[in-house]
């Protein structure tokens, strides 16, 4: 297998005919060794999992890190990835789990801390950026209050929750993502954004 | 329709997944209560805002650094370590079947040298049953012990492995000692 040079990935991409392929070609010609459908899969998928892991885990920097480990696993495991499913739900379960996994550890680390605080530093503060005229400053805090109602979300409310309504996934792929029968999905969906709602109470 | 199963509805009337039936059912709770109307409607509002959210989008240097990552996977250490040797028997490497060899060899030797030989056993046997059922020697046989105290302590503080024996030695002893307060 060719060498995966750092130059060869920002140039421009040298796969003439790249928007033919469905991602399911892509992987089987990754698994074939070919490098440049590695490439395309990391340029269609780079952007989506980092939204996705970003309003997971409210950090941009772990949030890059992990899609970067996702990412790598995709480069050394290659062979496991089966052509029964497809390739999304595949790369965003691989992503999703790492992201739980640092959320734990996360939370285990902020045990001692969290004891040491007094009560009224415990409550998650929502951003105080009082809504402007400006319509960029508007979205701004919207995204913010958002973002921060969601962090209040228990985690497997906020999974489905973003996949479905940021994300846009059908219930079928989410469920196969987060292995739940469709029903629990439907019903999480539902309570999450009801949930969501109660938060956002002051965003109306 | 009550409020519980109103708000199970509410994702389901949103993405146009009720029957017919169940929507009008829906609806005229909607109609008939503002709190519920307006909560469908903030849900709404919600979700369309989520939809609007910005895409993030990586940082400039997040190929080069996925790039560097991925040479270093290629070229870590551990991995040719990991890599299985092609010659292998029962697939351990020569040398961890050698000792393994090695190891079950001094296992069998110590084991063999530490078991006990049968002949040994057959001898002991018969002269430790015999111990137990001699008879107690008459009184005539023993040795002749002189009458003074001395040697009369010196003969019962004479141990011995059988205690029947010893039972034997004792009852002669105050025998002897009787004996002995009779002369004087």
């Amino acid at each position: 297998m060719n060498q995966l040079s750092p130059n060869l990935s920002i140039q421009p991409l040298a796969m003439d005919n790249q928007f033919r392929y469905t991602d399911e070609e892509l992987i089987a010609r990754f698994q074939e060794g070919d490098e440049q459908a590695y490439i395309e899969l990391v340029n269609r998928y780079r952007n989506k999992l980092i939204t996705f892991v970003y309003r997971f885990v409210n950090e941009f920097e772990q949030a890059e890190d992990i899609v970067q480990d996702a990412l790598l696993k995709l480069y050394t495991h290659k062979h496991y990835y089966r052509n029964i499913a497809k390739f999304s739900t595949w790369i965003y379960t691989i992503a999703g789990n790492l992201a739980k996994t640092e959320l734990r550890k996360k939370k285990q680390r902020k045990v001692t801390s969290i004891s040491q605080m007094g009560p009224e530093d415990r409550d998650y503060e929502i951003p105080s950026v009082a809504p402007d005229t400006d319509e960029a400053a508007q979205s701004e805090y919207i995204e913010k209050t958002i973002q921060a109602a969601i962090q209040k979300l228990p985690l497997h409310f906020r999974t489905v929750t973003i996949l479905r309504d940021i994300q846009e996934l059908s219930y079928e792929e989410i469920s196969k993502i987060v292995d739940v029968p469709l029903g629990t999905v439907k019903s999480r969906i539902n309570r999450a954004r009801l949930q969501l709602q109660k938060e956002l109470i002051d965003l109306k | 329709m009550d409020r519980y199963q109103f708000e199970d509805a509410i994702s389901a009337y949103l993405e146009n997944e009720l029957s017919l039936s169940e929507r009008q059912a829906f609806e005229t709770y909607m109609n008939a209560n503002a709190d519920a109307k307006e909560l469908v409607d903030t849900i709404r509002s919600t979700m369309k805002s989520m939809k609007n959210l910005p895409v993030i989008k990586t940082s400039d240097n997040f190929i080069s650094n996925l790039s560097r990552r991925i040479e270093f996977e290629k070229n870590r250490p551990s991995k040719k370590i990991v890599k299985r040797p092609s010659k292998s028997l029962f697939g351990f490497t020569p040398l961890y079947a050698g000792l393994m060899t090695l190891l079950v060899a001094s296992f069998i030797t110590v084991g063999v040298n530490l078991w006990p030989v049968n002949e040994k056993s057959v001898d002991i046997a018969p002269a430790f049953t015999e111990n137990i059922s001699e008879t107690p020697k008459p009184a005539s046989t023993l040795p002749t012990v002189p009458p003074d105290s001395k040697t009369i302590l010196t003969a019962a503080n004479v141990d011995s492995a059988d205690s029947t024996v010893d039972k034997k030695k004792k009852y002669k002893l105050d025998d002897k000692v009787k004996f002995v307060k009779d002369q004087h």
